[in-house]
């Protein structure tokens, strides 16, 4: 169920995005920022089901208010001219490969212990 | 059971909502990035090509700013010939002026021309050229001659001990004949008023004298050149 309206939003995201009018180069850096702290969102959700402590309130509160922030504060980089993007591109990237590292553990802890049973149950039937 | 069903749905419809705007604008950065990641120049940083516009706008104004000094020395140039030319011009007007004047050039024009001779009752002496002379130029003589010599500002007209009359160091005689280049009526009238004037005057006296008008008189150049020793300009 979930999985059919994860692709369905994808798909009408998808094409949303190419008929919408272009952005500007210009603001195209906040743009990509935003979509950085919304991909660190969505790992740190499914992380979070994996551990089974996913809320929804957190997740989309952590995905809007990330993005709108990360956008904040390249804006304010740029009036400083402090290149602050690049510190929420690290936090982000840096916490989208914590999360991937969750999710990668928590499948390879389950993949031997698969094999094992499966190995077991073939001894088991010779 | 029936809350649990609703909550799934609406998480449901969240997770698409959240996917659809990730999606979007996920797509519609590749979007922009693909038409606007074409050369170099648009792969440079926004700061970086405001750096580089303003670099050639400082630039382009100060090499108007050059144009525009260059323009205006070439105009001052240009107007410092004009003038010139002009001046040398003016100069040039001058010296002719001044040339004829001085006698240094040949000139002609209208005038009178008066041919005055001895007679057995009146020998002509040099103040007879002399008050003839000064009734020319008050009557607006222009250049004056005495048999082909030239009177000018430096002339002199003198009677030697032996009865010679020396006009600017040559020697002249009777007839005498004195062009005047100048109105031709101003002339012949003041010379020839009645009684007060200079021909009855000198009839009278004996002196065989004819007046004639003609409309082009040719005055020679001056021959003689005295140097200019003594004076100088400015004051003192």
């Amino acid at each position: 169920m979930i999985l059919i309206a994860i692709v369905i939003g994808c798909i009408l995201g998808a094409v949303i995005g190419i008929y919408a009018p272009m952005v500007p180069y210009t603001y195209s850096g906040y743009l990509a920022i935003a979509i950085i702290a919304a991909l660190d969102s969505v790992f740190g959700g499914i992380a979070a089901t994996l551990n089974k402590n996913f809320d929804l309130k957190i997740f989309v509160t952590g995905f809007f208010g990330n993005a709108i922030l990360s956008i904040l504060l390249t804006y304010l980089g740029q009036k400083l001219n402090v290149d602050i993007y690049l510190a929420a591109i690290v936090v982000f990237v840096g916490r989208m490969f914590n999360n991937l590292a969750i999710i990668r553990r928590y499948y390879l802890n389950k993949w031997p212990s698969k094999k094992e049973e499966n190995k077991n149950e073939t001894e088991k039937s010779k | 059971m029936k809350k649990e069903k609703k909550n799934e749905i609406i998480m449901n419809v969240i997770i698409s909502a959240v996917c659809i705007v990730l999606f979007a604008i996920m797509f519609m950065q590749f979007k922009t990035i693909e038409e606007t990641d074409i050369t170099a120049i648009e792969n440079m940083r926004e700061t970086e090509l405001r750096t580089a516009i303003a670099e050639w706008k400082g630039k382009y104004e100060e090499a108007l700013e050059q144009l525009e000094e260059n323009k205006k020395s070439i105009k001052e140039y240009e107007q410092t010939i004009e003038d010139n030319g002009e001046a040398s011009e003016l100069i040039d007007k001058d010296l002719q002026e001044a040339d004829m004047k001085l006698g240094k050039t040949d000139i002609y024009g209208e005038g009178i021309v008066i041919t005055i001779k001895n007679t057995d009752d009146y020998q002509i002496q040099a103040y007879d050229l002399i008050d003839l002379i000064n009734e020319l130029r008050y009557a607006g003589a222009e250049a004056i001659s005495i048999n082909d010599v030239r009177i000018f500002s430096t002339s002199y007209i003198v009677q030697l001990a032996d009865g010679l009359t020396l006009v600017s160091d040559q020697r002249v005689t009777s007839p005498f004949v004195i062009k005047a280049i100048g109105n031709q009526t101003y002339l012949s009238s003041s010379l020839s008023l009645k009684d007060s004037g200079y021909i009855d005057r000198n009839k009278a006296r004996g002196m065989d004298i004819e007046l004639e008008t003609r409309n082009s008189i040719q005055i020679l150049k001056n021959t003689s050149n005295r140097e200019v020793k003594y004076m100088k300009e400015g004051e003192k």
